[in-house]
């Protein structure tokens, strides 16, 4: 039951928010400080969840080279930046991946 | 030149997210994994998707579900990852301000990262015609109802896919794809890099709550960094 208490939590709380300015408010009446830390949000959220991803996969941080998710994923940053598509980060990552553990389990 | 009509927008709309779907449809495959992991049917993984349809909401829950969390910290944590949508919204309101509100609740109900990023360059480049959230609605239906299949997917066949493929990595790279175009000005970036560290160092906080601390301390950073460039 609790389950699906929060399913219906999490779900209005994605449509409460989606709609909050298409459907309810007036962007232009909130203060100017609240529309300028919006801007920030993407960012912030978004490495917030690719940090641990990357650098946390082993359950403590690992910044070493000899860590193949960090080094897929900075590749598939430099592919995103200059390509600029969802396809080419997860392929370009994937098969980075791939390359590295079967790299390491080889030569490691 | 005519304007373009609806169906011609619509189908501009779902053209433009062919590409994205090859990294959705993989996304939306480990989302149902996860929720099966984490100890949900496979109608409540279903449910979750269908009706908040948003893959990071959707993970973030199903890790709190995994762990037997209070439904309270489960709801506040789906609610600050989906904080940003807040500032899509509050983007698109301007352009979707004509519009009755069954169109407003729709549009907003199946609004994402990728079809807000969509609707955001279209809205930005085309000449102004009539039709245009056709082109949003386009993008967004074919979000959706992809979106679903592949979850479903994930729900049904999830457990048999060896760990070895490391497939959770695809929603990893997903988000990059997300984060780099997110980063464009110096406080973005500052913003996004303490984020980072703080999501790190506060990594052994209970229920995930590194995520919004580290979310809530980039903004600050950004604003920051913002305000110190204006002085």
């Amino acid at each position: 039951m609790s389950v699906w208490i929060a399913i219906a939590g999490v779900s209005f709380s994605t449509f409460f928010l989606r709609a909050s300015f298409m459907l309810f408010a007036d962007p232009h009446r909130f203060p100017h400080w609240f529309r300028h830390a919006l801007k920030f949000v993407p960012a912030a959220v978004l490495a917030a969840i690719v940090a641990p991803g990357l650098l946390m996969a082993g359950g403590t941080p690992d910044l070493s080279l000899a860590n193949p998710r960090l080094v897929a994923g900075l590749i598939a940053m430099v592919a995103t930046f200059y390509l600029r598509n969802t396809f080419a980060a997860v392929a370009t990552g994937m098969a980075a991946l791939w390359a590295l553990q079967w790299a390491f389990g080889h030569f490691g | 030149m005519p304007d373009a009509s609806p169906r011609s927008e619509f189908l501009d709309g779902c053209r433009e997210m062919l590409p994205v779907l090859l990294g959705t449809i993989p996304f939306g495959f480990v989302a149902g994994v996860a929720a099966i992991a984490a100890g949900m049917t496979a109608v409540q993984g279903v449910a979750l998707s269908m009706f908040s349809f948003s893959g990071i909401a959707q993970l973030v829950a199903s890790q709190l579900i995994a762990i037997h969390s209070p439904v309270v910290v489960t709801v506040g944590a789906a609610f600050v990852v989906s904080l940003r949508f807040l500032m899509y919204s509050a983007a698109m309101a301007p352009h979707l301000a004509h519009l009755d509100w069954r169109w407003r609740a729709g549009l907003s109900f199946l609004m994402t990262d990728q079809s807000f990023a969509a609707a955001a360059r279209h809205y930005g480049e085309s000449r102004p015609h009539a039709h245009r959230h056709w082109y949003f609605l386009g993008a967004a239906i074919t979000l959706y109802l992809s979106w679903q299949a592949s979850v479903v997917l994930g729900v049904v066949a999830g457990a048999q896919v060896p760990e070895a493929w490391s497939l959770d990595f695809a929603v990893v790279l997903a988000f990059i794809a997300l984060l780099v175009p997110a980063v464009r000005t110096r406080a973005d970036l500052a913003a996004a890099i303490v984020a980072a560290a703080i999501a790190l160092v506060a990594a052994g906080l209970p229920y995930r709550l590194a995520l919004v601390v580290a979310s809530l301390g980039g903004i600050g950073a950004g604003l920051a960094i913002e305000a110190g460039r204006r002085r």
